[in-house]
């Protein structure tokens, strides 16, 4: 049968923290990363709060030891800064990691273009080329990330808008049960850019206050920066080593409604979740505590709420923790895999913000408290993204 | 997985197979653009004006695809770069208006998931939905998506597919950093060419694959495999592992789909795998047809598919032929002598 999959080892960087242990401080703490963009080169950065790391570019390059190499975008810089991590704490050798049955999997949405002003530059051939020109296509960072650790075996990058890491997720998982590899790195990384602020601008759904997810006065969602990757490995190499949780379910659906919203039925979130469920062999009841999208928009909020209850009898407890990270975009899957993974490992449950007044609708409020000692066997997290992307993950007490 | 049907756009006259009625046309440098078709029939002219280049290729090869099959369950779309120019009219708006009020459409449309997205729509299609942006390996990740799908049993029937669009912007970028020739050079000189870059091209293949066999199985794409930053002596390794890995030996191949492109300094991987593994083999190039492009695998499946299926490939396509009887094809392209990729097809 087709062998388990157990996560071994986790790197994040957000605005809460540089590490796993930092975000979990600060998660526990109910501390938010949300405030006014001090590094952010756009004029928006005066009008919308927004989830940025307290770091320059160069700064990040210096914490991961490039300080002198050119051409390297920020997206990179977090998502080297957070495999680092991840690579570390699994402890894969050099030899696991040139095996060609080692895999990395990584997503973004803006890659190489949050470098928006040199792109501009070196797109209309102003001036002299840039050191970015080959840092702009989103796939880039990843092939590049390859090459720094020496990776041989199958690689992927995914870009289905707000989904993406989860879809790298549940395709390491994929790949280590079907037996085409033994682990994986999956994960993904955006960093805030001139370009996706002005497309969510366009939209007009970027909130003037800290986002309020499920809350009915709520007015948009709050952009952040991040990376999150994971080590996934099969049940027959990770021998004695810690385990943070087992990769259970995975469900991906779409929507079919529209380019940028999701449906009133909520078709495409419905869909994901069962076939979560329907993998991992679980009935909804199961589930302790759900990770949700909970992005703050008017439409997200409503329709998750929706799917939630159309699936769960008695909604589980439930946070957004956009609300401390903002909305990472492509590597917000990975982001909330990895809060989900630390609920699950240390039994606790975080405290979702700004939620006052709680949508009528649905008669349920997210968890706004920290809880310990709240046993969780099962934790679902969601994704959705535009063009109708819906993904779920359930990770699974070993 | 079993290929049932398919649909091709590229700068080569492949939407209705008259390529392989009047053979390659030779195209002159320095781009080389795809012969769209009129897409009158397939989409609305309201939608289609607001259509970026690459929606339309996918709308106009898929559609077709999704309303004839109706069994359709997933989508697997492979785009590195998406609808790029979309992505540059934003990006100089922003610029230009000085981040001042900007319309949705194109931004909505920049992302490369938007053409799975309307894909999913148009068809009505609920089920498995992703989008491959893994740059020359896109489409190689996107082959075994759906392989893994079928073998979990989550599908039956999948729309796959890729390609990109080519736009001034990327055009710059690509001549700024050296991947584009600087001479005029034409597809049929392409391939004996000793200078650096290529030609750089454009479009999109579609598929529609199968877990199981039927009657109208045309060829089987068996597995895939990639590999980056690799030696010449790597390449080797992993074309044998892939090919062990699914139970035949080097000599069970009959034919080698070789991505050459013309580029004195990445064509070395081709002559090494070549003259290595398969010195008995049919040898078929496809760049001096369409040029080169992140998802050019795409086409390269669609011909070898048409070849396994039985289509007479034009003389151009051929290096070598030998009188092998033709059975089991490999693929193996590189993008910028970095990102290696193999696909593994056979006869049904």
């Amino acid at each position: 049968m087709a062998r388990r999959v157990f996560i071994t080892g986790m790197g994040i960087i957000s605005a809460i923290g540089n590490n796993v242990s930092e975000n979990r401080a600060r998660l526990m703490r109910g501390e938010t990363g949300i405030h006014k963009a001090k590094l952010l080169q756009s004029r928006y950065s005066e009008i919308f709060p927004f989830a940025e790391i307290p770091h320059s570019t160069q700064e990040l390059k210096e914490r991961a030891g490039i300080t002198g190499e050119k051409g390297i975008s920020r997206t990179e810089i977090l998502a080297l800064l957070t495999i680092q991590q991840a690579v570390k704490d699994a402890v894969l050798l050099k030899n696991d990691l040139t095996s060609f049955d080692t895999a990395l999997l990584s997503a973004s949405t803006v890659g190489g273009m949050s470098m928006t002003d040199q792109l501009h530059q070196d797109a209309n051939k102003i001036g002299e080329p840039s050191e970015y020109l080959s840092a702009y296509s989103t796939g880039k960072h990843t092939i590049n990330l390859l090459k720094r650790f020496g990776i041989k075996g199958i690689s992927a990058t995914f870009n289905t808008a707000c989904s993406s890491s989860a879809n790298a997720i549940m395709f390491g998982a994929k790949l280590i049960k079907s037996g085409r590899c033994k682990r994986a790195i999956a994960g993904g990384a955006d960093a805030l850019a001139k370009f996706t602020v002005n497309g969510f601008n366009s939209l007009q759904i970027l909130s003037p206050n800290p986002c309020m997810p499920f809350d009915k006065n709520r007015s948009g969602l709050t952009l952040g920066e991040g990376a999150a990757y994971l080590v996934l490995e099969a049940e027959d190499v990770v021998g004695t080593k810690k385990t943070y949780g087992e990769v259970t379910g995975y469900g991906n659906a779409n929507d079919a409604h529209h380019p940028s919203s999701l449906s009133d039925e909520a078709t495409g979130i419905i869909e994901s979740i069962s076939n979560a469920l329907n993998v991992a062999g679980l009935k909804p009841e199961d589930i302790d505590f759900i990770n949700t999208h909970g992005t703050g928009t008017e439409n997200n909020d409503i329709t998750e709420q929706k799917g939630m209850s159309a699936i769960f009898r008695k909604t589980p407890p439930f946070q957004s923790t956009k609300t401390y990270t903002g909305h990472t975009l492509g590597a917000a899957g990975a982001v909330e895999a990895v809060f989900s993974l630390l609920a699950l490992k240390n039994d606790e449950l975080y405290p979702s913000l700004n939620c006052e007044s709680p949508i009528d609708d649905f008669n349920v409020t997210p968890n706004m408290v920290y809880k310990s000692g709240f046993e969780i066997k099962h934790v679902l997290t969601n994704s959705f993204g535009f063009g109708g992307n819906c993904s779920s993950l359930i990770f699974s007490k070993v | 997985m079993f290929i049932r049907d398919l649909s091709c756009i590229s700068p080569q006259a492949t939407y209705f197979d008259a390529l392989f009625e009047n053979g390659a046309e030779e195209l002159h440098g320095p781009k080389l653009w795809a012969k769209e078709p009129s897409y009158k029939e397939i989409i609305p002219n309201k939608l289609l004006r607001r259509m970026s280049k690459l929606t339309r290729m996918s709308v106009g090869t898929g559609l077709p695809l999704i309303k004839k099959h109706k069994d359709i369950e997933g989508i697997i779309i492979a785009s590195s770069n998406g609808s790029l120019d979309r992505s540059m009219r934003f990006l100089n708006q922003i610029i230009d208006y000085n981040e001042g009020t900007l319309t949705p459409t194109d931004f909505v449309q920049s992302t490369p998931n938007s053409i799975a997205g309307v894909l999913a729509l148009m068809g009505k299609i609920t089920g498995y939905n992703t989008t491959h942006v893994n740059q020359g390996l896109s489409f190689e990740a996107s082959v075994l998506d759906a392989l893994m799908l079928f073998e979990e049993g989550k599908s039956k029937q999948l729309l796959l597919g890729g390609g990109e669009e080519m736009s001034d912007e990327n055009y710059n970028i690509d001549s700024q950093r050296g991947l584009h020739k600087a001479e005029d050079i034409s597809t049929s000189e392409l391939l004996h060419s000793t200078t650096k870059g290529t030609l750089p091209g454009e479009g999109f293949a579609m598929f529609v694959v199968d877990a199981n066999k039927n009657s109208e199985s045309l060829a089987e794409i068996v597995d895939a495999d990639m590999i980056c930053h690799a030696s010449k002596e790597e390449i080797v390794k992993k074309a044998k592992y892939l090919i062990t890995k699914n139970g035949m030996s080097p000599r069970d191949i009959d034919t080698l789909f070789l991505g050459r492109n013309g580029d004195i300094r990445t064509d070395f991987y081709y002559n090494h795998l070549q003259n290595t593994l398969f010195s008995d083999q049919n040898i078929c190039f496809y760049k001096n047809l369409t040029g080169d492009y992140y998802t050019v695998s795409t086409f390269a499946t669609w011909l070898a598919a048409k070849f396994l299926g039985g289509a007479k490939l034009p003389e151009e396509c051929f290096w070598k032929q030998t009188t092998n009887a033709v059975q089991n094809v490999l693929l193996y392209n590189n993008y910028d002598g970095e990102q290696h990729g193999f696909i593994l097809m056979r006869t049904v």
